[in-house]
């Protein structure tokens, strides 16, 4: 019962963009492989074709000899593959027990007598691989890592010999990861085959015995850690040498810092208190200030308050209790108009769900906020020339690659689409601005210029708030960074002290301050 | 992108390859259409090519005929354009009957009851309340919707029901005519008739809806108005982020549609009825919105649905007496019409 | 007026009685249309699905002689609709709404068209009457017995398929499958639960449900067919949906609300002297209406729209990306 699979020569297109080309990965009994690449480099695709999404182009499947064709995930799930999907495939409202059993073909009736079997084996396995997680629990009442631990629980639960990770830390605290791969690892040693997806160097490093890495949908090279290094993996990733870390920190202004910690702030948070949309409390009790010139970075694992914070910060939901200023006027109260009259801007977490409007022109994304408003005409009637205009302007300042303003938003990449984004939010005067997980699912050269971007809009005296799950990112931006943590403000440090593991700890609520009411941080301390 | 999808569908912006297939896709929906319609008439015993061309005759034969086509149509286009305005913004008034019996009523009882020396300020001012109260009416079902998320669909059809009802108890009783049976209300005073055109039969009424045509373009393209509702329909939430206010937006498109359909319910009591009638809509809110979808939101495409399901439907009084094919048919055509038209839309865009 | 010949004992028992029958077909569309919504499909199409069972039935009972087909012909139509909107919203997936609309538009005009052709201009054709059965020893339980065990065969077929809806939904793995589609389409398909064989049954019941809706109206009760039989009751089941919280059971319930404004609307009237009375006749017509509207609202407006499932009105496109 030795799994082993063997992928050769997968190829996947969808529409004009080939995800796959030409990629061969084979899997070994009891090892935790690795796949490598930054985003859009085929990963996921290349697992979601061995998951029975959809099939591949060209090439073939093979598992333990036999070769497969998948034509749903039924089909793979039957012959032991399992998939813990980066956004969790479970249904909130169902039960775990429910959850397990859906997609079962066992017979048409569900009796509590049937539940009930399911709950007590569910129970069998969590205690076996340590996973803690009650069978009778709804899945939206979970928090995250319970979430991933009932997806594993769940696969382990289908007979899955070969398991596959998508992204499995990107929504854990470092020390859930930690707790995470010690049991994969046990899982292997079983003989059961481990695939994780991610992009994270430091993770794969630690614990793959082997990494296969992708870029641009082709496959580079699969080598163990010990035959290589971070640097060089990296490298391997992208195609280039790397300047990911010191875009930002050597070109600033050390003077602008300073003056900037020393005037008013901008943006004023006191005491805010939101539930999110389940009614579960999302943000206990926040405060925070921000100073002109000056980038307050909130870091923190998916899932811990943030979008609740952009959302109330921006008007788009409502606080039970607390309030937010800007420039000494209280907008508590204030819908998004109103704020971005007063000079809030928003790069949305989710920038196709609220950032850009698909079915509408390049050009009109570009002026969305301002319809109406001069220079885009009156109330009466909209000037589209002027639009069209300096939406030309635009695409050439923030090089959207575009075939010209009246393409469709809904045709953009994601970089792209987040360049019109930068670019509409930043062509207005702000004096503050919420950035949300703004490089989010971008390759590198859309992260450096959306890096670039901010850096050159904090020096040219703007006050910004960056939400991000990304310590990188964080590393590199923040010139006061905090921590988010069940949506408490944990832990706050200047640029000069800040850690990685300082702020990684932060992360998983284990920090020195991790016990004590929230921390309100206001520019100037220190 | 999922449910605005085929909403974006209907209302596709100006790209020539696109425009000329969503005209296809209409084409081809009419054309099924008529096909079906020729088999229904089979069915009925009657010979398609006679129908149709009965149907064509007395809709078209004589100026009598094209005015009685014309002053079908009026009200289909205004409503209609209502309508196109607010399914833009995914609000679906289903309402559009009821809100169009409550502005015939208000206009009515002006048109009734205040002094006649007025004159022509008698006309404005019944138009004018059944206009307001057509948009009341409807406001109610934007309030639920914009302040508590209620169904509009639902809301307004459910208040179709009750306006009728206070219609015809209306009509019934304190303003039954008098010596009359059961349903007939009183008269409006002859100063509040509408004028009719000289040589057609249908009232002026037609310039006020042939007006509000390029005006209800104008709005749709070129005003930040129509733009934002455009944006609401197509991403709400997008909208909400860069600005838009929803609730405005909802209540006004409820506001508008249903002060379209009371001025609708005025022209009919003023121009063609002359008295409260509960028979003066026999079901126009909803034919509009085959017309409002037939005609893709936009408003050439809504006058020129209205045209054509007014001359279905006024050559179909005709061709149900010369050929005896219930008049039914033309009540069933409109419904296959958008059916044809969904699918056909879709086919056209691929996908 | 006397009020006891409302509510006196006696004559509870009756309106009570009356009640449930009258809710019955408003609560088969409603609890049928509960099924299609948990799976995410609003079906907007079911006063169509009602009206034509209804008429279907009508035909096959007027002209065949027989009830037991007659109802069968209903549920075929409903069926048949039911797929119709399936192909509109789960394969084609255009606009949900505006395909329920079509499809009221269509089978209004093709109703009216079929029964014009058939009787047009003749007597008001009716059918017979089905008779009442007593349920042995049931039927004589004080208070509850008359009312729910002295009816027609139809009304004990109507309970026995609405609970056995009702039991589909919570014991069935098919019931289980329709939560997940409404609510995550995306994590159903990755568990290989087919989101859009799913839709489509939930959808063929909906609209053998409503079908058979509309069958006891017609031969369980009013046993005419005219234009606009249904009045409304397609719509007011949809509001029930949603004033029940997409619990079919609370559904039962509003239906039962329903049904029970209905019949005292129509016992007052009759009691008051109708059309003659000081009451308007138009107020109690209205009463069921706005009654579903407050209620709905109110629904609404107090518990929020958190029991709606999530991926009610939005098609399910196959997430095909890298």
């Amino acid at each position: 019962m030795k799994p082993s699979v063997s992928m050769k020569s997968i190829a996947k297109r969808f529409g004009a963009v080939q995800a796959l080309a030409g990629v061969d990965f084979d899997l070994r009994p009891g090892e935790i492989h690795a796949l490598l690449g930054e985003n859009g480099a085929g990963k996921t695709t290349l697992m979601n074709t061995l998951y029975g999404m959809f099939p591949p182009d060209v090439g073939t499947i093979t598992i333990d000899g036999r070769e497969m064709q998948f034509h749903s995930p039924q089909d793979a799930i039957a012959e032991g593959v399992g998939m813990v999907h980066q956004h969790f495939m479970l249904v909130p409202t169902l039960t775990v027990a429910e959850n397990a059993v859906l997609g079962e073909r066992n017979g048409p009736l569900l009796r509590k007598r049937d539940l009930a079997t399911v709950s007590a084996r569910l129970a069998e396995l969590a205690d076996r691989y340590g996973l803690d997680v009650d069978p009778r629990a709804r899945v939206w009442q979970l928090s995250v890592g319970e979430q991933q631990r009932v997806e594993v629980l769940r696969a382990l639960y289908k007979g899955a010999r070969i398991l596959i990770l998508d992204e499995p830390t990107a929504t854990l605290t470092p020390l859930e990861t930690e707790r995470l791969f010690p049991k994969l690892r046990a899982l292997a040693a079983e003989g059961a085959s481990i695939v994780f997806i991610t992009h994270h160097l430091e993770d794969v490093i630690s614990w793959a015995d082997r990494i296969t890495v992708l870029r641009r949908g082709e496959r580079v090279g699969t080598l163990r850690p010990s035959e290589s290094s971070a640097g060089e993996l990296a490298r391997m990733m992208v195609g280039r040498d790397v300047r990911l870390m010191q875009v930002v920190a050597g070109e600033r202004s050390v003077a602008g810092t300073r003056e900037a910690r020393r005037a008013a702030p901008v943006l004023n948070v006191e005491g805010l208190q939101s539930d999110g949309d389940r009614g579960t409390p999302a943000l206990r009790d926040v405060s925070f200030s921000v100073a002109p010139g000056e980038i307050l970075a909130i870091a923190g694992v998916e899932g811990n308050g943030q979008p609740e914070l952009e959302e109330v910060l921006f008007g788009l939901r409502a606080p039970h209790t607390g309030t937010v200023s800007l420039d000494g006027s209280d907008v508590t109260g204030a819908d998004p108009a109103q704020r971005l009259r007063l000079g809030l801007g928003l790069v949305p977490s989710n920038r196709y769900r609220r950032g850009v409007i698909r079915e509408l022109s390049v050009a009109e994304n570009l002026a969305l906020d301002r319809i109406g408003e001069a220079p885009f005409g009156s109330e009466l009637r909209m000037n589209r020339r002027e639009m069209v205009r300096q939406a030309e302007e635009l695409i050439r300042r923030f090089s959207i690659q575009v075939s010209g303003p009246d393409q469709l938003a809904g045709t953009l990449s994601g970089g792209n689409a987040q360049r019109l984004v930068l670019a509409r939010v930043l062509s207005r005067e702000l004096r503050c601005l919420i950035a949300a997980q703004p490089t989010r699912g971008l390759d590198v050269g859309a992260i450096e210029f959306v890096w670039e971007q901010l850096a050159a809009a904090r020096d040219r005296g703007l006050a910004i708030v960056l939400l991000s799950t990304d310590l990188d990112e964080v590393l590199s931006m923040a010139d006061r960074c905090c921590v988010i943590y069940r949506g408490r403000l944990v832990a706050h440090w200047p640029r000069e002290e800040l850690d990685r593991e300082r702020v990684g700890l932060a992360m998983g609520g284990a920090s020195e301050t991790a016990a004590t009411p929230s921390l309100s941080v206001a520019s100037g301390e220190t | 992108m999922s449910v605005s999808q085929a909403t974006a569908r209907i209302i596709a912006p100006p790209q020539l390859s696109r425009r000329l297939r969503s005209l296809l896709a209409s084409a081809g929906a009419v054309l099924l259409s008529l096909v079906v319609g020729g088999l229904l008439i089979v069915i009925a015993g009657g010979d398609p090519v006679d129908a149709y061309r009965a149907l064509l005759d007395g809709a078209l034969g004589t100026p009598y005929g094209i005015g009685q086509m014309l002053v079908l149509a009026i009200p289909l286009i205004i409503i209609g354009l209502g309508l196109a305005l607010a399914f833009r913004g995914r609000v679906y008034n289903i309402g559009a009957e009821g809100q169009l019996f409550m502005g015939a009523l208000a206009s009515g009882v002006v048109a009734i009851l205040l002094p006649a020396g007025f004159g022509p300020l008698l006309i404005g001012a019944a138009i004018v309340a059944g206009v307001l109260v057509g948009a009341g009416w409807g406001a109610i079902v934007g309030v639920l919707r914009a302040r508590w998320g209620v169904n509009e669909v639902i809301t307004s059809l459910l208040l179709n029901f009750v306006a009728i009802l206070i219609f015809t108890y209306i009509v019934r009783r304190p303003l039954r005519a008098p010596g009359s049976p059961d349903l007939q209300g009183r008269a409006i005073q002859p100063e509040a008739a509408l004028p009719a055109l000289p040589d057609l039969a249908v009232h002026i009424g037609l310039f006020l809806a042939l007006a509000l045509v390029p005006l209800a373009a104008y709005v749709m393209a070129r005003t930040p108005f129509g733009f934002r509702v455009r944006m609401q329909g197509f991403n709400a939430e997008a909208a909400q982020t860069a600005g838009v206010r929803s609730g405005r937006i909802i209540i006004g498109l409820m506001l508008i549609s249903g002060g379209l359909a009371g001025l609708a319910g005025s022209l009919q009591i003023l121009g063609v009825a002359e008295r409260l009638d509960p028979g003066i809509s026999q079901g126009y809110g909803f034919t509009a919105i085959v017309v409002a979808l037939l005609g893709r939101l936009n408003a050439i495409g809504v006058l020129l649905a209205a045209l054509l399901i007014a001359l279905l439907q006024s050559g179909g009084q005709a061709m149900s007496v010369i050929e005896g094919v219930p008049y039914a048919i033309v009540i069933a055509i409109p419904g296959v019409f958008v059916v044809f038209l969904l699918i056909a839309d879709r086919l056209a865009r691929g996908h | 007026m006397d009020w006891s010949e409302v509510f006196g004992p006696d004559a509870l028992v009756v309106l009570l009685s009356t009640s449930v029958a009258f809710a019955m077909p408003t609560a088969l569309a409603a609890v049928g249309e509960t099924v299609a919504e948990r799976a995410g499909v609003l079906n907007l199409g079911l006063e169509g699905m009602l009206l034509s069972g209804a008429l279907a039935s009508f035909l096959v009972a007027y002209y065949v002689g027989s009830v037991a087909l007659g109802t069968l012909a209903g549920v075929a139509i409903g069926v048949g609709l039911g797929a119709l909107m399936a192909f509109l919203s789960v394969t084609l997936k255009t606009e949900q709404i505006i395909n329920g609309i079509a499809i009221v538009l269509v089978a209004q005009g093709i109703t009216i068209f079929a029964f014009e052709k058939l009787f047009g201009g003749g007597d008001q054709p009716t059918v017979a009457g089905i008779p009442d059965i007593d349920v042995p020893l049931l039927h004589s339980i004080p208070g509850v017995g008359p009312v729910l065990f002295e009816q027609n065969a139809l009304f004990y077929v109507s309970v026995a398929v609405a609970l056995g809806v009702c039991l589909l939904l919570f014991r069935t793995r098919f019931g289980l499958s329709v939560s997940a589609v409404g609510e995550s389409p995306a994590a159903a398909e990755a568990m290989a639960v087919s989101v859009a064989r799913t839709r489509w049954l939930a959808l063929l019941v909906c609209g053998g449900m409503a079908g058979l809706g509309g069958a006891v109206l017609v031969l369980g009760q009013l046993n005419v067919f005219e234009e606009d039989v249904s009045g409304g009751r397609g719509w007011i089941a949809i509001a029930l949906v949603i004033f029940g919280r997409w619990n079919p059971l609370f559904v039962l319930g509003g239906a039962f609300l329903f049904g029970f404004t209905d019949a005292l609307q129509i016992r007052v009237q009759a009691v008051s002297g109708g059309i003659a009375s000081t009451v308007p006749t138009e107020i109690f017509g209205a009463l069921p209406y706005a009654v579903t509207l407050i209620v709905m609202v109110a629904a609404t407006v107090w518990a929020g729209r958190d029991a709606q499932p999530a991926a009610l009105g939005v098609p399910f496109r196959k997430e095909v990306s890298a």
